[in-house]
């Protein structure tokens, strides 16, 4: 027996768990079931139920296993006939005591009170229901609150506390009229929330239902069959864990690993896209390839006749008008096989000499910079956001792009009291920040101009100065930052905030700024160099890359850029292309790409999982392709530096080809067969 | 040899216990052959004066005075009583309406609706009077076998028979209880 556990006998067994631990917990340990409805293995024990009541000692009072400590000793009964009359009567006056009607609640066959209704074998109430009728809440796009099925259990108070940190659920009023309430009693719509939907994760009952999910979705499948599958979230770039539950090859809910013992500080919550939106149809599916016919409308066609016509188009292109006549774009939101099998398909199989991502421009701005390698991410991982004491947010909305960012923020803010600063036209969904300065995004440089020439009179001459140091009190001692400051059209009371957050910043000790598309979308590099310089004065000498985190365009626009499909010059649209090939993953941000290169573009085949709008009108050829759920894929985190596969959730429909697929036995009719 | 009369009626639901049963395949054949079947709904009778029953059933909660007075007489004429489905034994989908007043109920229903054109509420000493609230069936008497469900299998309508007529009380196993 090891120095620290003890002996305990549970149901006639003896078991040796470790003292301190509870009795649910050395009772899960060995195997043995204790029911519980309050109590979640990834939260603080709460108590609250009294489900998991069992019997220590012979005492008349039962106890509530999931808060008691086990002690040496201790004689445990897990099950007879009074714990379980017990345990009935508490769920039956969980039944009464709101409107649990299981025909009409979402969430019926996925309900953990409902199956341990089934395994207490609740056939009846003893008690009479009030019938008593509570609030829904409603106010939310994505999460409905019934307070008519809430046991008022308090996982998702906790979960909101302890997993999101973002604290806007609690519970309000007293007795009978206990409710689970948003902030000061704000409907969710106004509240703080953001979304995250890890209540709905958490909630045993269906009191926080989803509402991109339909009845049918979980009523129609039979729980025996559903699957679960552990895969990442590809569409920012944090790789978030989740839990996808499929049926039938039907996508039915995706959950965050609630694992805490990661490298990840977010503690494996989601946002609403990667629980929510992920369920919504992103529009009409191609179901079959379609080649525009002599009357200029698409017509079904199958895959073989598709392949040869876009390889015959595009090798005659290739042959006729040479190598630059042959465009290339792909979305950043593919996975790094496909980008790298797009790169050699158009490099070696049509020589094209154009070939991009639809966020190429954000590359080259970065490659503009002073500091930036072509390939390498100079900066800070998105994961160092808890050790921050300042945290400047310009140029970025990541309440938009990256809702677990500015989950993660928010959390610090609540957690450890940091400083927050916010630039931009839009506040981005934070409700604590210290600092929040309206400007337009043109100028938003001149003021970041401004705050490296305070940054270095605050900061004055330190022992160990950052590399470039000389450079940057030389080109700071240029700047007239009074007139920027008058540029920038801020009021007097924003200029005295400006003041305060340049002090706030020069004296922080690990500050951080997270920005980007504000200054890597413009083609001048300048705004971004300043805020390269800034990081680095503060950084600088504890580490040795700035403290900045890029918020890039896609979920996989690392790992595009790190594949080296940006072109380093711009792809110039008076360059009369012939022919191109567009890939894209039917995700948000990839509508703008008509108004770029695509337009210049004689023939067009486009391989996409859905109708791409308004490509669809231009294209000859569409051929369809799996979403990202639908196939194994690595993507590379927004930092760049992991590199994580991301199974499939499940498998795409019959007639669809795999994205290797078509691209091999297109590089193969364009002539290059890999080896 | 006499058989055991059963009586089954259908109150405040919309008979898909009673479909349930009816779906119970040859185990229907098996039943009727050990029992007497005095009054159901499927022989569309209209009165209600019950023999003395071994069981009586019910289906659907209650909801309105003729109901009340249905359950109380089928109880008092039958050994065991046995109440189908999630109306009969915790109120069901007809508790919505517990929510409104019976007015607002009548209202909505014979004049508000959008359908309706010069509607009334009808009123007439033949018509129940409705509840203020639609209830299970154990607020008003006793119940001895619940088989919830909506509406319940016919495996669980069966299992309970089965065990009826070997003279047990069942309470519905685990893995034939549902409450949808």
């Amino acid at each position: 027996m090891e120095a620290n556990t003890i002996k305990i006998t549970m149901d006639g067994k003896e078991i040796f768990p470790e003292e301190g631990m509870s009795i649910l917990d050395a009772a899960r340990q060995n195997q043995i079931r204790i029911p519980t409805l309050c109590h979640h293995p990834d939260l603080s024990a709460f108590g609250g139920c009294r489900l998991c009541m069992v019997e220590v000692d012979g005492a008349p009072r039962l106890v509530a296993s999931c808060v008691t400590p086990v002690r040496d000793g201790m004689e445990i009964i897990t099950s007879n006939e009074k714990i379980i009359h017990s345990r009935r009567t508490i769920l039956e006056f969980l039944f009464a005591e709101r409107n649990h009607n299981c025909m009409i609640c979402p969430d019926s066959g996925d309900c953990e009170l409902q199956s341990l209704a089934y395994e207490l074998q609740m056939d009846h109430l003893t008690v009479h229901s009030s019938f008593d009728t509570f609030p829904m809440d409603v106010t939310s796009p994505y999460l409905a609150l019934d307070h008519n099925r809430c046991i008022l259990c308090g996982r998702c108070v906790r979960a909101c506390r302890e997993i999101s940190g973002a604290r806007v659920l609690n519970f309000i009023h007293r007795g009978p009229d206990s409710r689970i309430g948003f902030d000061f009693d704000d409907t969710r719509g106004e509240s703080t929330c953001h979304a995250c939907g890890v209540c709905l994760q958490t909630c045993p009952t269906g009191a926080v239902v989803n509402r991109y999910r339909t009845h049918y979705s979980v009523k129609g499948h039979d729980k025996r069959q559903w699957r679960k599958t552990e895969s990442c979230c590809p569409l920012c770039g944090l790789l978030c864990a989740v839990t996808a539950t499929t049926a039938d090859n039907t996508l039915l809910k995706i959950e965050g690993n609630l694992v805490k013992d990661t490298d990840r500080p977010d503690g494996g919550q989601l946002c609403f896209k990667g629980r929510f939106e992920v369920l919504k149809t992103k529009g009409e599916r191609l179901t079959c390839p379609m080649v525009r016919n002599h009357d200029g409308n698409l017509e079904a066609t199958d895959f073989q006749t598709a392949m040869d016509l876009v390889s015959e188009k595009l090798n005659t292109i290739r042959d006729n008008h040479g190598k630059d006549a042959v465009l290339g774009l792909v979305s950043s939101m593919c996975n790094n096989e496909t980008l790298g099998q797009f790169k050699d398909l158009m490099v070696r199989g049509w020589h094209s000499g154009a070939i991009d991502t639809l966020d190429g421009d954000h590359f080259r701005t970065l490659l503009k910079t002073r500091r930036h390698l072509p390939g390498s991410f100079d900066e800070a991982s998105w994961k160092t956001i808890p050790d921050s004491d300042f945290i400047l947010i310009t140029g970025a909305s990541p309440g938009r792009t990256h809702p677990a960012i500015n989950s993660l923020i928010h959390k610090t803010i609540l957690e450890k009291n940091i400083k927050v600063a916010v630039i931009g036209n839009s506040n981005p969904g934070l409700p604590m920040t210290s600092f929040f300065l309206p400007i337009t995004r043109e100028q938003e440089p001149l003021l970041i101009k401004a705050m490296l020439k305070h940054t270095v009179e605050i900061i004055g001459s330190p022992a160990q100065k950052a590399p470039d140091w000389n450079r940057i009190c030389k080109e700071t001692d240029l700047i007239d930052s009074a007139k920027l400051l008058n540029d920038s059209g801020l009021d007097k009371a924003s200029k005295m905030q400006f003041q305060e957050m340049v002090k706030a910043y020069a004296t922080a000790v690990t500050p951080l700024i997270v920005t980007g598309e504000g200054f890597t979308g413009t083609n001048d590099p300048s705004g971004l160099d300043d805020l390269l310089d800034l990081a680095m004065l503060k950084t600088y000498p504890s580490a040795t890359r700035p403290g900045i985190i890029l918020l890039k365009p896609f979920g996989n626009s690392a790992g595009a850029w790190q594949t080296g499909i940006p072109s380093i010059e711009p792809l110039s649209g008076s360059v009369n292309w012939k022919g191109g090939l567009f890939i894209l993953s039917g995700e948000e941000g990839e509508a703008h790409i008509l108004s770029g290169p695509a337009s210049a573009v004689d023939f067009l085949a486009v391989i996409s999982p859905f109708f791409p709008d308004p490509l669809a009108r231009r294209a000859d050829i569409l051929i369809p392709a799996p979403t990202w759920m639908e196939e194994d894929g690595t993507y590379t985190s927004l930092d760049g530096r992991q590199t994580l596969l991301k199974p499939k959730l499940y498998d795409p429909p019959n007639h669809i080809q795999h994205m290797q697929d078509i691209l091999s036995s297109l590089a193969e009719k364009a002539g290059w067969i890999p080896a | 040899m006499k058989l055991p009369k059963i009586a089954t009626v259908w109150l405040e639901g919309c008979s898909g216990c009673h479909m349930s049963f009816l779906d119970m395949d040859e185990d229907l054949l098996n039943i009727f052959s050990r029992v007497e079947l005095t009054d159901s709904p499927i022989t569309d009778f209209k009165d209600f004066n019950f023999q003395d029953v071994a069981l009586g059933i019910i289906e659907g909660g209650i909801a309105n005075e003729e109901q009340v007075e249905i359950a109380k007489k089928l109880r008092e004429k039958s050994k065991i009583l046995m109440v189908w489905g999630d109306c009969a034994v915790f109120g069901g989908i007809n508790t919505l309406r517990n929510a409104f007043s019976t007015q607002e109920i009548l209202q909505r229903g014979y004049i508000e609706t959008e359908s309706t054109v010069n509607g009334a509420i009808p009123v007439h000493e033949s018509l129940p009077v409705l509840l203020e609230k639609a209830l299970p069936v154990n607020r008003f008497v006793t119940v001895d076998v619940y088989v919830p469900g909506c509406p319940p299998s016919p495996d669980a309508i069966a299992y309970c028979l089965n065990e009826i007529l070997q003279g047990r009380i069942p309470v519905l196993p685990t893995d034939m209880m549902h409450f949808d």
